[in-house]
């Protein structure tokens, strides 16, 4: 297992009205986080807010390339980026749901105290497998076909890169004290961007080559 | 980092108990607990908050460490608010520590303010001035900040300094209204009522009148001589002499102060001052050896002065003697003083906080009880005591967010 210290490039935020960060997806263009009563919209180039969609968002976050996907209380509703418009809702797996991610035609949820992945049906909700994990589970998300979650547990939180079928580590990279990761998304290439829970903030993290 | 302690939180946030329940009713992982011992808490049942505090705390993992800090100072304002204040603070200040050292700056502010609040209702003014020259408020959340100003505008109306307390209530009141929570606006709003409402009474000549706080501030800045029998201290102009602990002493003082200028007779003294009816001689040379106690300890103030049916007060700078008391005389006072505060109480917290024995605090609260003044509930140890309520008084929980990491 390969085992490295995280890379901090970028660090976003506190932003104002915002207690926490929760789901963090990436559209190709902006980032999107998810803070309690609303999803913001974020330009990593300039760290500014760009828009904003009131929606109850209190977990994770994804994006399938046309819509976000974003877990509100017990369920998981499906929301058109341009209007804001909620398009579908589909019932959250029971338990305590943290991440979201898009990946392999399925949403994957993280349970947090659960240290569970689910991947579930996008169309009905239903359980289609489920990965178990040693640690509590935060941010889900699938980057070049490897599927990576945030943990935090006992104050102290890092990124895995697990084996989808057997929940195998094959890789961690561990966060400084005290930086907890929330949400997590890759950019597709070199980056993670992973959601800061209470301190909230966004931190852009160097993907180990 | 887990959607339904999220929304649990978010529902608890903006004042709704029973949303937040709705969302964890079923669950019994420690965070869940933990919002639901803060939903029974704002709902009330101190007693169940308590409990679900307490097994959060034990089902958070033992590394869990700022989760558990934050138990333990949701735990210490739920005893607050239940008026028990009977614990040793020594759990807080280790949580508060924990919150500090991790950066969790807002709680730890939280805890600090519920040690001081304590503080505040023992009567402990000095320790809470002390706690208080430590702190910068300015990065307070509003709420946080309201329950701040109300610590200080509490300090400033024990001791008298009206101005002050009306500003800290303004201040007060804009954060509460910031911070959007009504509970907390009724707690600045029953605040302030107190200083538009008479304090004491001012006994002068025979004639009696009702002062508000600002009044016996300026009453105690005058040059007059107050007989103090709200606090059982006579009060020149920079003197003050404490009669607390010799209660014949202070009676003897209240009476001569209510007559002057005029003189009271022995047999008055001797009957109001030792409580009896058939007067000997024993109680005639008991009496002038009070007296003389009395003038040694006043003998910076004023002079005892015999006279031929008795004695008389005359003072030695001051132009007049008055004398202050509560604005309603009835037996045990300080009992029902605390209770006004319309919180419920243990009669052991009322003890502490009265420096009176337990069991005369009990005596107190049964006859008051029995004069239907105040009411109690539950039995044993966690009996509680309160007035009977007022409408519109409630007292603020303003817990902390018990997300780990968040």
């Amino acid at each position: 297992m390969k085992q490295s210290t995280a890379h901090i490039i970028n660090e976003y935020g506190p932003f104002p009205n915002v207690d926490a960060v929760h789901g963090v997806t990436y559209d190709g263009a902006q980032i999107w986080f998810a803070s309690g009563d609303r999803l913001n919209a974020l330009d990593p180039a300039s760290g500014k807010t760009l828009r904003t969609i009131d929606v109850t968002a209190d977990a994770g976050t994804a994006f399938d390339g046309q819509h976000l996907f974003q877990i509100t209380a017990d369920r998981i509703q499906k929301i058109d980026p341009g209007s804001g418009r909620v398009v579908a809702t589909i019932p959250a797996p029971e338990g305590s749901n943290s991440g979201l991610a898009w990946g392999e035609g399925a949403l994957w949820v993280g349970q947090y105290r659960d240290r569970k992945i689910h991947e579930i049906d996008p169309q009905t909700g239903a359980i289609l497998r489920t990965i178990e994990s040693n640690r509590f589970v935060t941010g889900v998300t699938w980057v070049d076909e490897e599927l990576w979650h945030g943990t935090w547990e006992n104050d102290e939180s890092d990124l895995r890169h697990i084996d989808a079928r057997t929940g195998e580590v094959l890789e961690k990279i561990e966060m400084p004290p005290g930086v907890g990761i929330s949400g997590l998304e890759s950019d597709g290439r070199g980056q993670f961007f992973c959601g800061g829970g209470g301190s909230g903030k966004v931190r852009a993290i160097r993907r180990p080559v | 980092m887990d959607s339904l302690i999220t929304a649990a939180a978010r529902a608890l946030a903006a004042g709704d108990p029973l949303g937040a329940l709705n969302q964890v009713a079923l669950r019994d992982d420690a965070p869940a607990l933990a919002l639901r011992g803060i939903a029974m808490a704002q709902l009330d049942d101190f007693a169940r908050a308590k409990a679900l505090l307490r097994s959060a705390a034990r089902a958070f993992g033992p590394r869990e460490t700022v989760a558990r800090a934050r138990c333990v100072v949701a735990e210490a304002e739920i005893a607050l608010a239940s008026r028990d204040l009977g614990w040793s603070p020594k759990s807080l200040d280790a949580a508060r520590a924990v919150l500090e050292a991790r950066g969790d700056q807002v709680n730890a502010a939280h805890a600090q303010n519920i040690g001081i609040r304590r503080l505040l209702l023992l009567g402990q003014l000095e320790d809470v001035e002390h706690a208080l020259a430590g702190i910068n408020s300015t990065f307070y959340p509003p709420a946080l900040k309201a329950a701040h100003e109300l610590v200080l505008a509490g300090v400033a109306i024990r001791r008298l300094r009206t101005e002050a307390a009306r500003a800290a209530l303004i201040r007060a009141e804009r954060d509460a209204q910031l911070a959007g929570i009504p509970a907390l606006m009724a707690e600045v709003e029953s605040a302030a009522v107190i200083l538009g409402t008479p304090a004491a009474r001012l006994l002068k000549n025979g004639t009696e009148r009702l002062l508000l706080l600002k009044d016996v501030a300026a009453l105690l800045e005058s040059d007059a001589l107050v007989v103090d029998a709200c606090r059982h201290a006579i009060r020149g102009a920079d003197t003050v002499v404490s009669l607390a602990r010799r209660p014949v002493l202070f009676t003897l003082a209240r009476l001569l102060g209510e007559a002057w200028p005029e003189d009271v007779s022995r047999d008055t003294l001797i009957a109001r001052a030792f409580r009896t009816k058939f007067i000997d001689d024993s109680h005639r040379v008991r009496l002038r050896v009070e007296i003389g106690r009395l003038r040694k300890l006043l003998r910076t103030l004023t002079d005892v002065r015999a006279t031929k049916r008795g004695f008389a007060l005359v003072p030695r700078h001051a132009e007049e003697i008055v004398v202050l008391a509560r604005p309603v005389e009835e037996k045990h006072g300080a009992v029902l003083a605390l209770l006004a505060d319309g919180a419920s109480w243990s009669s052991s917290a009322l003890a502490l906080a009265t420096g009176a024995s337990q069991r005369s605090v009990q005596r107190a609260l049964e006859s008051l009880a029995d004069a239907d003044k105040v009411q109690s509930f539950g039995r044993g140890r966690t009996r509680r005591w309160m007035l009977p309520p007022v409408p519109g008084f409630t007292t603020i929980l303003l817990l902390p967010a018990s997300l780990p990491g968040s």
